[in-house]
């Protein structure tokens, strides 16, 4: 492989790991694409041609992909910006000749807690309770109508908890155990599709290759069946931190209250195309209200400090109850995918990048 | 910690018209000039007389984004311009690798100037502005405003009295994900910025060790600069009475971001922009002391008040009425310390990389 590849979202986490397998092993040359100065941060390790341009704005990703072979797409985002994404960078693409892109969806798209039989195959929808599993399916849709028309090859994977250094799901985690904070929702069991993050750069390097890759999605995992309790034990080892600490919990009832309510109408494109012309005092006047409403309760002077106490949220109680291991055969049969790293030596690395941040390990 | 900015155009053309007052140009309009010295300014003039009479940047968009703080003074895309000016004073805030050259124009044509750290490109770079000043007889503030915070001239304090007994060894921790909002690529580029991390923070750090505990005695130094700029820096640090200290900067992964100061009979703790708050351990009582400090029964100066009062300084410094607190002299010593690091760096290690990774990084980093 010695084209020359744009990377789009090249400072997030999965991007930083993938300029740094493939800048190191001189796999690709590569032009990294940011969305401003600051995003330069973590490449600026390297001696590399970056560009600047707006995940939205077509024209100047077109500039950017200028020369390019393909385009891996990994922008992070809000949910807005992932689908308006999906159909510029393909036109931009397009527009500046590139042969292929290998788009970063999410196995989100079937849920936090798939169905069992869940593979490529099944159909998607746009009700999920969290707007980036429906932004990453209406941007899944926009590129493949785009294929439909376009010359640019298309390539979709889908990983499951994508891990390893930089990951929210590693620093996250050990944060929670470090301050008390972390839980269980049913002892743990619940299967977590990991990949670490290098069989995920194996799978995208396979899809940029793989001529009858064109037009496929494929999800991607380890080669293990991983639990949450598997996946939090070693996090806790590295750590030197006990397990029977963490809170068992039973999974809480959710249901939208009042804030998501609000939130919802408050980012709503109507009212968003209307706050512009809002006067600024009516606007004051809204806002102290929501306050009003939304801030918590003062708490009784005499009530008694209480132990840290862990934020149950409902993304990771659906992930704690899957019962399903996404399948990664059809990646397997089309692509020769192999997750080669195993999901212990992945942690390994993991914990050796908490160490090189300065958590306290104990290794 | 980006400052929130608040402009009295009545207010500033009153002050703006002082006769008498000395005439104070800016150089560099980027987003230091912008979030911190302009809003500070509009605040400085009010204690003391001072007229800002012109700003300077090669970009007409900056100057654009600068007028609205200082609607009466002239807006200039050449440099030469403002000395024609015949200012009295000058900040320059511009990218480093222009505060020698700059710096020292201005010195030369009796201009006393307060400099935005990193004072220069290196150590001769520094050396030269230094003989400048001496020589037109201006003063060279460098601006390091951490040692205006009350929580570190109280650290100090404490380093120098004993009251916690002697120092035996720190931890210094700060940085974090990259967001600061860089208004151009100067930062990350090698022939604008002579370093990364180390080079941007690191001369609050070294410069505030050297200020508590003197020059170090060892050090060794690593950072993860792969054929361009550093965005992770480890330093280890050795000091002739015995002192140890450790220093982790960042520009890639979350960071603490403290400060931690163990003393025989206790422990200090700073959080980095913090200026007037401090914790305390004593060893053999059970709780930590957390807290504000106050003085004359006020509390301290802040973070934003602590580089107003930076500013202050120097306009008193230039008219002779007070002690320059950060002179070029003394924030040549972390240039120093930074340069010998450089010249003796090791490629950190960083334990998921592939061997085939690792042998590659280590031909890519190479000592400056």
């Amino acid at each position: 492989m010695s084209h020359k590849i744009a990377v789009l979202g090249a400072s997030g986490f999965v991007g930083s790991r993938l300029l740094e397998l493939f800048h190191l092993t001189g796999l690709a040359t590569l032009r990294p694409v940011v969305r401003n100065y600051s995003s330069l941060a973590r490449l600026a390790r390297f001696d590399l041609d970056w560009t600047i341009a707006d995940a939205c704005d077509q024209a100047a990703l077109a500039d950017a992909f200028e020369g390019c072979d393909a385009v891996v797409n990994l922008v992070a985002a809000n949910p807005d910006v992932i689908v308006a994404n999906a159909t510029a960078s393909y036109l931009a693409a397009q527009a500046a000749g590139v042969k292929r892109m290998v788009f970063m969806s999410s196995a989100s798209v079937h849920g936090q807690a798939p169905a069992p039989g869940t593979d490529e195959s099944s159909p998607l929808h746009t009700h999920h309770r969290f707007a980036y599993n429906n932004a990453k399916v209406r941007a899944e849709r926009a590129l493949n109508r785009c294929r439909k028309r376009g010359s640019v090859e298309l390539v979709i994977l889908r990983p499951g908890i994508v891990f390893g250094p930089r990951s929210r799901w590693v620093s996250d985690i050990a944060d929670q155990l470090l301050s008390d904070r972390a839980y269980f929702i049913n002892e743990g069991q619940g299967i977590c599709n990991s990949i670490y993050v290098d069989n995920l750069i194996e799978a995208i390097q396979l899809a940029l290759t793989v001529p009858a890759a064109d037009g496929e999605t494929f999800l991607v995992g380890d080669r293990e069946r991983v639990t949450w309790l598997e996946f939090y034990s070693r996090i806790a080892s590295g750590l030197g931190l006990d397990l029977s600490r963490v809170a068992r919990v039973a999974p809480p009832q959710f249901q939208e209250g009042i804030f998501d309510i609000i939130e919802a109408v408050r980012t709503s494109k109507p009212v968003q195309a209307l706050l512009p012309v809002v006067p600024g005092a009516l606007k004051q006047a809204a806002k102290g209200a929501i306050q009003a409403v939304t801030a918590p309760p003062i708490l009784s002077p005499w009530r008694l400090r209480a132990a840290p106490a862990p934020d149950v949220t409902e993304e990771m109680t659906q992930l704690h109850l899957c019962s399903v291991q996404l399948p990664w055969v059809k990646a397997e049969r089309m692509l020769g995918y192999q997750a080669k790293i195993s999901f212990a030596e992945g942690m390994q690395r993991s914990l050796g990048w908490l160490q090189f941040a300065g958590y306290p390990t104990v290794m | 910690m980006p400052a929130t900015v608040y402009v009295n155009h009545a207010y500033l053309a009153i002050v703006t018209n002082y006769s008498d007052a000395s005439r104070l140009v800016l150089v560099g309009c980027g987003a230091i000039t912008e979030l911190y010295y302009a809003p500070a300014l509009l605040e400085a003039l009010k204690y003391r007389k001072i007229e800002i009479v012109a700003f300077y940047d090669p970009s007409s968009a900056r100057l654009a984004a600068l007028h609205r703080f200082f609607p009466h003074a002239k807006a200039l895309t050449a440099f030469e311009a403002l000395i024609d000016l015949q200012p009295h004073l000058a900040v320059v805030a511009s990218p480093p690798k222009f505060h020698a050259s700059q710096a020292i124009a201005l010195l030369g044509s009796g201009v006393h100037v307060l400099c935005e750290k990193p004072m220069a490109s290196s150590v001769a770079e520094a050396e030269t502005m230094i003989s400048a000043a001496h020589k037109a007889n201006r003063v060279l503030a460098i601006g390091l405003f951490r040692r205006f915070f009350p929580a570190l001239q109280a650290v100090k304090a404490l380093v120098n009295g004993g009251a916690l007994g002697a120092t035996t060894s720190f931890r210094f921790t700060e940085g974090g994900v990259f967001n600061w909002p860089a208004a151009s690529a100067s930062f990350f580029q090698k022939q604008h910025s002579q370093g990364g991390v180390l080079h941007d923070l690191g001369v609050h750090i070294l410069d505030l060790i050297c200020w508590w505990f003197g020059e170090p005695a060892s050090m060794a130094y690593e950072d993860d600069a792969m054929g361009n700029l550093e965005a992770n820096s480890h330093l280890r640090l050795g000091f002739s009475n015995g002192l140890t200290g450790e220093v982790r900067m960042s520009r890639d992964t979350p960071c603490s971001n403290q400060y931690q100061i163990d003393f025989e009979r206790g422990r200090v703790v700073w959080r980095v922009g913090e200026g007037n708050r401090l914790e305390m351990c004593f060893n053999d009582v059970p709780f930590t002391l957390a807290g504000e400090l106050r003085e004359n029964s006020s509390t301290a100066d802040s973070y934003h008040q602590a580089f107003v009062k930076q500013i202050l300084n120097f306009v008193s410094a230039a008219r002779g009425t007070e002690s320059l607190v950060v002179p070029g002299e003394e924030a040549i010593m972390s240039m120093r310390l930074i340069e010998q690091c450089y010249g003796s760096r090791h490629l950190i290690s960083m334990p998921w990389f592939t061997e085939p990774e690792t042998i590659r990084a280590r031909e890519l980093a190479r000592p400056f």
